[in-house]
């Protein structure tokens, strides 16, 4: 398949979507709804978000199901509704992607945690991931789990979708920096998630989120010495602040972001993009970068 | 010279997660009839306010950050009623007290409503991640005079304005007395919520809490 490919082609970069939560709400959506029952609710604009990330030059893209497990539309009392968002994040992206480009499927955290911070066991993890990527697996190419601060809910997540799928995965574990290195907030090492991300046949390594660009490019020069496996990372567009609207908003310059990125693929990461505040115009930039390093 | 180290045992108990250590220092507390509040405040509050600090330098992680503010949950439990017994009278005032929604962060919150309770309010506390209208049909239902409501992350913090603008809608926003804090909360974020104060330690927000009650 054509993931296979360009991951073999040494020559390719694989370019990934941005953000999506922030583009929702640019497009007048309140924080505090969960973006995916958008799927069901008002489709259009998020077919429209996926079109305009393939646009920018997005090799793929994922779904709006980062918040659709069952344990996580739970807690916005969604759960009755699974089949209807995921299936409806389907169309959605099927409808905006182009001839030879990639749909992934978006799996994020329950936002259970284990104890003694929450209640969650990795059996209910395992059994909510399983419901998910069963309704997913038939439309997608690929699978992009991310986000998790766990290492032990990234563990279930891995173990669930491979119960059903044997399509690639992207693992994606969320770091925040600190005087000892990277660790994930329930304190696992970056060493550690990588370690246990390979026993689990993840097929490609990743970090998102929480980090700046600037941040990921250190991340990158670690995470290098400790897997052979192909790298994607996708950070964020610095840090965000409150603007008077009460939606968090990220100021770095897109040129910024756009040549750690370019550092990032200097060291080696195979797959980039963006996660919160990057948008369909960060997109086109890296597009341009990484079209320069081709030629 | 003898009640700092003990503090400092205290203190040291909950830094090291002793759950044991940090229970059998309360109940010596009160066998040993010492004054109830610098135990509380010198002794539990000093260590959950290390953890907070070891955590912002990496050394802890949520878990330790959680089974800090257990610990300090469970020793309060034992300390209040002795406390409460021991006369400082009638409730100064109620206070209902909440992280809120989308924000699992409770130790700061947890402190503060600690020392309120210490010093004599009648505190509800309904832990981390709690809805805004869930808060206020509690303030409602206690006849609360204040509200503390906690955030400490960028992307809640508007769930604190959240509060004020539902009181406001409801015609309900003198009823009650409305306090903020949290890590990124500012003065310049209280005056935008039209909150009436927010406090950055547990001491301060009961210096503010009494203020605002004596208005």
């Amino acid at each position: 398949m054509l993931f296979h490919d360009w991951l073999n082609d040494s020559s390719k970069i694989i370019l990934f979507d941005g953000g999506m939560g922030s583009e929702v709400f640019k497009r007048g959506i309140k924080p505090g709804k969960l973006p995916d029952s958008l799927n069901i609710e008002q489709p259009n604009i998020i077919i429209d978000i996926h079109k305009s990330y393939y646009i920018a030059g997005a090799d793929m893209c994922q779904t709006n199901t980062f918040g659709s497990s069952f344990i996580n539309l739970k807690n916005y009392k969604l759960e009755d509704r699974i089949k209807e968002i995921n299936l409806g994040g389907l169309e959605n992206i099927k409808k905006a992607c182009p001839p030879n480009h990639l749909i992934v499927a978006d799996i994020g955290p329950s936002g259970e945690f284990r104890p003694p911070v929450g209640k969650a066991s990795p059996d209910q993890w395992i059994s909510s991931f399983e419901k998910q990527a069963t309704l997913l697996e038939a439309g997608v190419d690929l699978w992009h789990i991310e986000t998790m601060s766990d290492i032990e809910e990234m563990k279930a997540a891995l173990e669930a979708v491979r119960i059903i799928s044997k399509k690639p995965i992207i693992s994606s574990m969320t770091y925040k920096k600190t005087k000892k290195g990277f660790y994930t907030i329930m304190g696992d090492s970056l060493e550690m998630c990588v370690q246990i991300q390979e026993d689990q046949d993840a097929d490609v390594i990743g970090a998102n989120c929480t980090l700046g660009s600037d941040q990921m490019v250190d991340l990158m020069k670690d995470l290098k010495h400790l897997t052979d496996r192909p790298i994607s990372l996708k950070p964020n567009a610095g840090q965000p602040r409150i603007n008077s609207d009460n939606i968090a908003v990220y100021d770095q310059p897109i040129k910024d972001f756009v040549n750690d990125i370019g550092e990032m693929i200097q060291l080696g990461a195979k797959i980039v993009g963006g996660c919160c505040g990057t948008s369909p115009a960060t997109i086109k930039e890296i597009r341009k970068l990484i079209d320069s390093l081709e030629n | 010279m003898a009640q700092e180290q003990f503090y400092g045992e205290i203190s040291d108990a909950i830094v090291n997660l002793d759950k044991e250590k940090a229970i059998d220092l309360a109940n010596r507390a009160i066998t040993e009839k010492l004054n109830l509040l610098e135990v509380i405040e010198k002794g539990y509050g000093d260590g959950v306010r290390r953890i907070g600090d070891l955590w912002e330098e990496g050394e802890f992680f949520l878990p330790e950050l959680m089974l800090g503010g257990n610990i300090m949950q469970e020793s309060m439990d034992i300390l209040l009623p002795s406390l409460k017994e021991s006369g400082t009278s009638a409730s100064l005032g109620v206070v209902v007290i909440a992280t809120i929604e989308g924000d699992i962060h409770s130790i700061g919150k947890t402190i503060v409503g600690t020392m309120l309770s210490a010093n004599g309010f009648e505190v509800y506390d309904l832990g981390a991640d709690i809805p805004a209208e869930k808060i206020i049909e509690t303030a409602v239902e206690k006849n609360a005079n204040i509200i503390g409501v906690s955030a400490l992350l960028t992307t809640t913090m508007f769930g604190q304005k959240k509060i004020i603008d539902i009181l406001e809608e409801r015609g309900i926003r003198d009823n009650f007395k409305v306090i903020i804090g949290g890590a990124p909360v500012t003065r310049e974020w209280t005056e935008e919520c039209n909150a009436d104060g927010f406090a950055s330690s547990a001491v301060e927000a009961v210096k503010l809490v009494k203020n605002l009650l004596k208005k």
